[in-house]
C-alpha cells in the first residue's frame, strides 16, 4: 500500500491510525501535532540538507518514525515534546555525507511518556558528523532508551554526545543510553561522550559507551574462509548496522539500506 | 616436492619468538598428528600458515603446491585450498552464519551458487555434522556452545572442500558422540585424498582417524617427526621421555593465550 504523503494541511485530518510519508521540506520549522490517541507511522525517505522537525505529542498518542538520510546533510534537528502516555520511536539510518551537527531533544514531560531512539550512522570519506542526542525525563514513570551505533571509515569523524537526564521527582523513571562506534581505518575517528545526569534516587539508569577497532580476529576468521577483506568488512558493517532495519517496514527500504552499505564500505 | 613445505620457519608475536625454525612437509593423502605441550607453538604454526596478522614471520618459507604462501593474502590462501578449523572460533555478532557461509562458498566459484543449491548443500552438511539447521541461520557463532562452534568449523570444512585441513583442538569441548561425528567426517574426507594436520591432546580422536605420521613441537621446533606410535607413547607417558631420550629440556608450560590483549585506554576496547 502506498503511504499518504503528509503536509501541514492534511495532517490535521488524518484518520486515528495511519501510515504516512513525510517530505521534510514541508515541515521544516513547522510544528507537527500528533493528536491525542493518534497512532502514526511516518517514513522519511531522505532528509533535506537542513531539517528542523518539531513534534508535539498529545496524550496517549504514538509515533513510529523511520528516517533514511542518504545525501548531503548540514543540519538535522528534531525536538519532541511528549504528554502523558505518549510514545515515540525513532529509527534513523544515517548514510548522509558532509559536515553536520545534529541535535535530538526529546522531552518526556508527563507521566508514563516513552521514547525509543535508535541511530545507525556510517561515516566515510571526509565526513564529519556529530549527533547530540538528549532525552529529558521531566516526569514520573518515564522510560527511554537511546541506542547509537556508528561505523567510521577512511577519514570520517563521528561523535555521539548528548545527555540523558532524570529530574528530581521523576520517580520510577528508567533510562538507558548506549553508544558504540566501530573504527575501520587508522585515519578514522570515533568519539562517544554521552552523559547521564540523575537527580532522583528512585529510578533505573544505565549507560555504555565504547569505541573499538574492527577486530583482527573477526577479519581473520572471515577472510580465512576465502572472503576478501572488503567482503568481510561489508558483512561485518552490515551485521553491525542491521538492527536499524527493524524500524523499516518496507522491503524496498531494507534493500536500499543494504545497498548503501554495499556502496559505502 | 611436498604439497605443503615449511622450511626453517621463525615467527614471533609481540616481539617474542615462538617458532624457532620449523621444518615440515605434508603430502597429499597424509594425516599428520601434531602434538606438544601447551604453549609450545602448535596453534601459532597453524595461524602462521593461514596468515593471522598478529604473527610476524621473521625467517623461513612456506610453499603450497610450489607457490609462496607467505606472499599471499589470507583469502588467497583459503581459495588455494588451505583451511584452519580454529581452536577458539570467533563470535561475530550480527553477521548471519548462512550469509557468511554463502560468501565463503562463492569465494571459490566463478558464478555465485543459486539459493536453492546453497541450501541443499548446507542442509546436507548440517546433517553430516548433526548440527541443528537453525544454527546455520543465527549470527555467526554468537551464543553457540563450545561444541556447536566446533561443529560449525567442520561444517565449513565440508562446504569449502579444502586440500589441506588444519584442525586445532577440534575435539576439545566435544562429547564422545560428537567426536565420533567429527571423526566420521574426517574419515570420509581422507578418502578424497585430502591432507590433514590435526592438533589434539587426546588419543581418542587419533584412534578414530588413524594418522599416517606424528610430529611433536617443543620450544617452537619439531623434535619428533615419525610414525604414529609416538601418539600412544605420549598418551601413556607424557612428554617426559623426550627429555631423557632426546636430551631436550622442555621450557615451562605457559598458560595459553586465548584472549587478545587490548590497548591501554579504558574506553577503547575491542568490539566483541
Ligand atoms: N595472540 C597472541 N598474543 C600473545 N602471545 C601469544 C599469542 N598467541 C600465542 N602466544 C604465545 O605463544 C606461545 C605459544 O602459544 P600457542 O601457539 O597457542 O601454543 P599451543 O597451541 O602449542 O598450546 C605461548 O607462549 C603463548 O603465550
Ligand atoms: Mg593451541
Amino acid at each position: 500500500m502506498e503511504r499518504l504523503l503528509i503536509n501541514k494541511d492534511n495532517i490535521a485530518s488524518l484518520p486515528l491510525v495511519s501510515e504516512v510519508s513525510l517530505d521534510t521540506n514541508s515541515f521544516n520549522n513547522e510544528e507537527m501535532i500528533i493528536k491525542a490517541n493518534q497512532v502514526i507511522d511516518i517514513l522519511i525517505d531522505d532528509l533535506s540538507d537542513e531539517t528542523n522537525l518539531k513534534i508535539n505529542m498529545q496524550k496517549d498518542s504514538k509515533a513510529h518514525i523511520a528516517i533514511l538520510s542518504k545525501n548531503l546533510l548540514k543540519h538535522f534537528e528534531i525536538t519532541a515534546n511528549l504528554e502523558e502516555n505518549a510514545k515515540i520511536e525513532v529509527f534513523f539510518a544515517d548514510f548522509s555525507n558532509g559536515e553536520s551537527h545534529n541535535k535530538v531533544l526529546i522531552n518526556l514531560n508527563k507521566n508514563n511518556a516513552k521514547a525509543f531512539w535508535s541511530l545507525a550512522s556510517l561515516t566515510n570519506g571526509k565526513d564529519n558528523k556529530e549527533f547530540e542526542v538528549s532525552i529529558l525525563h521531566n516526569s514520573t514513570n518515564t522510560i527511554a532508551r537511546s541506542d547509537n551505533y556508528g561505523v567510521c571509515l577512511e577519514e570520517g569523524k563521528l561523535v555521539f554526545s548528548g545527555i540523558s537526564s532524570i529530574k528530581k521527582g521523576a520517580i520510577k523513571s528508567k533510562t538507558r543510553q548506549n553508544a558504540k562506534i566501530m573504527v575501520f581505518d587508522e585515519t578514522a575517528n570515533g568519539i562517544t561522550r554521552p552523559i547521564l545526569k540523575i537527580d532522583e534516587n528512585d529510578i533505573e539508569a544505565g549507560h555504555g559507551a565504547v569505541v573499538g577497532k574492527i577486530s583482527d580476529d573477526h577479519l581473520f576468521y572471515l577472510t580465512s574462509r576465502g572472503l576478501t577483506t572488503l567482503e568481510a568488512k561489508k558483512l561485518i558493517t552490515y551485521g553491525y548496522l542491521k538492527p536499524i532495519m527493524n524500524g523499516f517496514k518496507e522491503e524496498r527500504m531494507k534493500e536500499e539500506i543494504s545497498s548503501l552499505v554495499e556502496k559505502r564500505v | 616436492m611436498g604439497k605443503l613445505e615449511i622450511k626453517n620457519l621463525h615467527a614471533s608475536v609481540d616481539g617474542k619468538e615462538i617458532l624457532k625454525g620449523i621444518n615440515l612437509t605434508i603430502n597429499d593423502g597424509e594425516t599428520v598428528a601434531l602434538l606438544g605441550p601447551n604453549g609450545h607453538g602448535k596453534s601459532t604454526l597453524l595461524n602462521v600458515i593461514m596468515g593471522h596478522p598478529r604473527y610476524e614471520v621473521t625467517e623461513g618459507s612456506i610453499t603450497f603446491e610450489g607457490e609462496d604462501v607467505l606472499s599471499m593474502s589470507i583469502d588467497e590462501r583459503a581459495r588455494k585450498g588451505l583451511f584452519l578449523g580454529m581452536q577458539n572460533p570467533s563470535e561475530v555478532p550480527g553477521v548471519s552464519n548462512s550469509d557468511f557461509l554463502r560468501s565463503a562458498v562463492n569465494s571459490r566459484r566463478e558464478k555465485p551458487i543459486s539459493t536453492y543449491n546453497f541450501y541443499k548443500i548446507l542442509d546436507a552438511a548440517s546433517k553430516e555434522v548433526k548440527m541443528p539447521f537453525d544454527l546455520a541461520t543465527r549470527s555467526l557463532n554468537e551464543g553457540f556452545s563450545g561444541g556447536e562452534k566446533k561443529r560449525n568449523e567442520i561444517l565449513q570444512m565440508i562446504l569449502l572442500e579444502p586440500k589441506i585441513c588444519m584442525l586445532d583442538e577440534i575435539d576439545s569441548g566435544l562429547d564422545v558422540d560428537a567426536i565420533q561425528v567429527v571423526a566420521d567426517v574426517i574419515r570420509k574426507e581422507q578418502a578424497n585424498n585430502r591432507a590433514f594436520l590435526v592438533i589434539s591432546h587426546y588419543a581418542r580422536l587419533f584412534d578414530l582417524i588413524h594418522p599416517t605420521r606424528a610430529i611433536v613441537i617443543i620450544n617452537g621446533r619439531v623434535v619428533i617427526d615419525g610414525d604414529p606410535s609416538t601418539i600412544k607413547r605420549i598418551d601413556t607417558q607424557g612428554y617426559e621421555f623426550i627429555k631423557t631420550e632426546l636430551g631436550i629440556s622442555i621450557e615451562k608450560e605457559e598458560p595459553e593465550m586465548n584472549k587478545v590483549s587490548l590497548g591501554s585506554c579504558a574506553v577503547r576496547e575491542a568490539i566483541k
